[in-house]
């Protein structure tokens, strides 16, 4: 139902898993009492033609995060009116501050989906970097193992780390030159990472909220009032205020760690 | 079926109203450079574009202008691009991507689906802002895809939907057209021998009456609520029927993104279509 | 440094060119020139002229045009609703 309803892929997981992971309040059971299983989608993902573009409005506007949540929501009414059972969809936003729910890309990892990569985000073996919605459930389904062995590092990248101590994604966003992602491989797999999310925040929600926070703090702290105007009617704060009504569609605003990623594309070739 | 027709197939069912394409080189006359189909995909091929329908037959009759100011879009034809455009990744292995059409740079869009609409043959522009009025159905909403799958293209319609035999007999009669007169603010034209001869759009008049509640009156009233030294009035600001309805606009702008419908509401081009029971 | 902001008095000096030259008050069949194209012909960068626009677009028209389209709306709704559905009683006062 799931991959006819449009994932790519589907998976279970056991939400006695999250324990050892998750902190307390952002677990399944936290949100809805008596919760067996976490039922994961993945999809949506970028086409190869979005990743070929040249033009940064492509990806930065027009991403496809929304669609993805529509089978998610479908999915938990369908548990619900199919088998009888509670089902959550958790909702993708943020509790509060930064901090999900729960954490979207734990659980696709859980459900056997995908693992974490070097620079974050979960890549599914078959299918590259794609977007995530779940729904909780009372139903005791059987769960899925999580993955063998992860995307991540891929072939390619383990060659570059031999040749040259890094990879394609933290030679493109180095936390040692303002970037948000260090790391360092050992025996082909990561043994250590580090990702700053507050610099992520600023690439990946260039124009989102808390762009709109920074220009209206400094619109009010702006004594001249020409230069007020300046900042609230410029490109900046008209940008952001797009993004903002159309978050579905805008609110991943950068893609160059999983551009150049070998494995984040899928396995599809085009002509 | 052709490619094209295979195609088409999969936009109409996906709930486009109509489908058309265009090559990339059509774009290259009037377009600058930057904002062609190949300046965004490379390799790109073609363009297909899908028209959707706009409001129902009935929100057209409905006397309270704030229900169309909310529910006046419901952006089908973006799902059936992303409908063919998984189709010819998917099935043609092509590159396919969803044209980006949201303003980027102010008003402004990286593309724009208007001019994709008339290469396409879809339709022509109109007095009435210049809006593309497809001939059989009138006003439709556009999106559109970029490919590097190359399709024979549709042609630019040879006759203009605009105007419409009954408007040019009534600017004959009295120098006027439905659209120009309930709307000379924004509009502004000449008819002759049945064409439009020449035709201005006021868009920024235009965008306080498409647009009033949305980004641009939350912009508009920011500036006045942070320039507002009595806190009891700014208060008053704040909290105004007006600002209110801006903020909420933000909320659910995909869906009320069209907030004016007065030049279409008088076009007969495509008014069979709301004449139900 | 902080997001750019433009300086006023390049604004002020600029704006009505810009406006002139870019799609804000459109001609059938003449589209305006892009941002590059005006930066090209007024001799400034194409960062501040899009800086310009996207100012001069909002600053055109004042929060009273605003207030003016609502009532427009409100009554070309009514004097149609009036006419096309044959109810005389809605038409506005």
């Amino acid at each position: 139902m799931a991959l006819k309803g449009g994932a790519t892929v589907c998976g279970i997981a056991d939400v006695a898993a999250f324990d050892a992971h998750a902190p307390e309040k952002h677990r399944p059971g936290d949100l809805l009492p008596g919760a067996r299983s976490v039922v994961v989608v993945g999809g949506a993902q970028p086409r190869e033609g979005d990743w070929a573009a040249t033009s940064p409005w492509v990806m930065q506007t027009m991403g496809t995060t929304d669609r993805i949540q529509g089978v998610g929501r479908r999915l938990a009414q369908y548990i619900e009116s199919e088998f009888g059972y509670y089902a959550l969809y958790v909702p993708p936003g943020t509790a509060s501050g930064d901090t999900p729910f729960l954490s979207l890309m734990l659980a696709a990892e859980l459900a056997g989906l995908g693992s974490k990569s070097l620079a974050g985000p979960v890549l599914n073996r078959d299918h590259g970097f794609m977007y995530w919605s779940a729904v909780i459930t009372t139903a005791p389904f059987e769960p899925d193992g999580v993955e063998a062995t992860p995307a991540c590092p891929a072939p390619a990248c383990r060659q570059m780390w031999e040749r040259e101590h890094t990879t394609p994604c933290l030679t493109t966003c180095p936390s040692s030159s303002g970037g948000c992602l260090s790391g360092k491989l050992e025996n082909g797999r990561a043994i250590r990472t580090f990702y700053d999310a507050a610099r992520c925040n600023t690439r990946v929600h260039t124009h989102w909220v808390g762009g709109f926070q920074k220009v209206l703090e400094e619109a009010l702290n702006e004594p001249d009032r020409d230069k007020r105007k300046m900042l609230l009617y410029g490109d900046f704060f008209t940008r952001s205020l797009w993004a903002i009504t159309y978050s579905s569609t805008n609110i991943a605003q950068c893609f160059e760690c999983m551009r150049v990623c070998p494995a984040a594309h899928g396995l599809k070739e085009m002509k | 079926m052709t490619t094209e027709e295979r195609l088409k197939a999969v936009g109409l069912k996906a709930g486009a109203r109509v489908v058309g394409i265009a090559p990339v080189e059509a774009f290259r006359e009037k377009v600058p450079e930057g904002y062609r189909p190949e300046d965004i995909l490379p390799g790109a091929r073609s363009v297909v574009v899908a028209g959707g329908d706009g409001p129902t037959a009935g929100a057209w009759r409905c006397p309270d202008h704030r229900v169309m100011e909310i529910t006046g879009y419901d952006l089908r034809e973006n799902v059936a691009v992303h409908a063919m455009c998984d189709f010819i990744e998917g099935t043609l292995s092509h590159h396919a991507i969803q044209a980006p059409s949201l303003p980027v740079h102010g008003h402004e869009p990286p593309m724009s689906m208007m001019h994709a609409a008339e290469l396409a043959g879809l339709g022509t522009r109109s007095l009435a802002a210049h809006i593309i009025l497809n001939p059989e159905y009138g006003l439709l909403y556009y999106a559109a895809l970029i490919t590097t799958l190359p399709l024979e293209p549709d042609q630019p319609l040879a006759e203009p939907a605009c105007p419409h035999p009954g408007c040019a007999a009534m600017y004959k009669r009295i120098g006027t057209t439905p659209c120009l007169r309930v709307c000379p603010a924004c509009l502004n034209g000449t008819v002759q021998d049945g064409r439009i001869q020449q035709s201005t759009y006021d868009r920024e008049k235009c965008h306080s009456r498409a647009q009033t509640y949305g980004i641009g009156s939350f912009q508009k009233g920011l500036l006045q609520i942070v320039n507002e030294d009595d806190p009891e009035r700014r208060r008053t600001m704040i909290y105004s029927d007006f600002f209110t309805k801006s903020i909420q606009s933000l909320g659910f702008f995909r869906d009320s993104i069209a907030q004016c419908f007065e030049c279409m509401r008088v076009c007969p081009v495509g008014r069979k279509y709301r004449k139900l029971q | 440094m902080t997001v750019f902001k433009l300086d006023p008095e390049v604004y002020k000096r600029y704006k009505d060119e810009v406006l002139k030259l870019c799609n804000s008050f459109q001609k059938i069949d003449q589209p305006g020139l892009s941002d590059k194209q005006i930066a090209e012909r007024l001799g400034l960068d194409e960062r501040t002229v899009t800086e310009i626009r996207c100012v001069a677009e909002r600053d055109c028209y004042s929060l009273d045009e605003w207030e003016k389209a609502i009532e427009f709306k409100r009554r070309a709704t009514l004097e149609w609703s009036a006419l096309a559905l044959k109810r005389p009683d809605l038409k506005p006062e």
